[in-house]
């Protein structure tokens, strides 16, 4: 095991063993309340990110200037991702160690890392850019490339519970 | 015959077997439906926070309509057939939990939201398209509306919650 696997590792025990991992474990209605957070701030961001690409390649919004729907949308692309980033950790902490071994969960981190650095930097960068100077091809390929990460991310999410169904039917 | 009688024989179609059976049929729907979910809400939200004027609020509401309807009207007609066929594996099983009955009435009050706004405030919306602030009333039917679909969320989280997947 290599020593950032025993960090990875130590952090999830952690995790698993702190309060707020006993509390939200012990308490039947805790997890699906804050799934509920996590459930809406996921459609506030995906409806967001599919606006922006939309526009982004003109499909709606053609009369709105692209830089300005970036800055309208950026503050609750940010915050629902902040509340999703909280939701998600501490839905987390209830089965930390069960998540460590999950590919599902692994890819979806992974997943989620590529899409936050694209979205929140090239793909800013370009929404910010003059219009008229951005080729129409650069532009399909960043809006692809942002849903495709996004939606990632999701199916990701998605296969975590089944990956864990399979897991546990085993002897 | 009784709505118990209704529910029964829908659980006894050869469909809704075949639902039920299926290995990859549930996985495959509730995928659609939570993925369409993600952006389906975040349009109702963004056009109810225009309406309470929160955000998009440099274009006309009359503009966000017509630019958010069409996706968001898509996106119901997925959430719909999605969620008409997760019920169809199971109807008695859904019925019997109170968080599908509560789904249902809500998912009732947003869509009677939607006409009442039409019939009402949106017949009047030239009077009050071009005005800085949205009027008290529209912004009412915002709030009611968003209300109405976190509930809706919740609710639905709620049943897979009492019906975990077989």
């Amino acid at each position: 095991m290599t020593s950032l696997q025993s960090v990875l590792l130590e952090f999830c025990r952690w995790c698993n063993g702190s309060s707020f991992g006993h509390g939200i474990r012990d308490s039947v209605w805790l997890f699906p309340f804050i799934e509920t957070f996590h459930l809406v701030a996921l459609g506030v961001l995906g409806g967001s990110i599919l606006l922006l690409n939309m526009r982004l390649v003109g499909l709606r919004f053609p009369a709105m200037p692209l830089r300005e729907l970036a800055c309208e949308l950026r503050v609750w692309m940010a915050g629902s991702l902040v509340v999703l980033l909280a939701s998600g950790f501490l839905l987390f902490c209830t089965e930390a160690v069960k998540m460590y071994g999950n590919w599902a969960f692994r890819l979806k981190m992974l997943m989620l890392v590529l899409a936050v650095l694209f979205t929140f930097t090239l793909h800013r960068r370009l929404t910010l850019m003059e219009e008229a100077r951005i080729a129409a091809a650069w532009r399909w390929l960043a809006a692809a490339l942002c849903v495709m990460l996004w939606a990632g991310v999701g199916l990701g999410g998605r296969a975590i519970g089944y990956v864990t169904t399979a897991a546990s039917a085993l002897p | 015959m009784s709505l118990d009688q209704l529910l029964q024989w829908l659980h006894d179609t050869p469909f809704s077997v075949t639902m039920r059976e299926s290995l990859w049929g549930e996985p495959i729907v509730e995928t659609i439906h939570v993925l369409t979910l993600s952006v389906f809400l975040g349009f109702v939200v963004l056009l109810d926070l225009r309406l309470l004027d929160l955000a998009l609020r440099r274009s006309r509401v009359s503009e966000v309509f017509q630019q958010i309807n069409p996706v968001l009207f898509g996106g119901f007609a997925v959430m719909l057939l999605t969620g008409a066929l997760l019920f169809s594996g199971d109807p008695p099983a859904f019925y019997s939990t109170i968080f599908f009955k509560l789904k249902m009435i809500m998912l009732l009050c947003a869509c009677l939201n939607v006409v009442l706004f039409n019939v009402t405030l949106g017949r009047r919306l030239p009077e009050w398209d071009r005005l800085p602030r949205t009027p008290r009333a529209v912004k009412l039917t915002g709030f009611l509306s968003l209300l109405l679909w976190v509930l809706i969320v919740a609710a639905g989280r709620g049943i897979a919650y009492v019906l975990p997947p077989p």
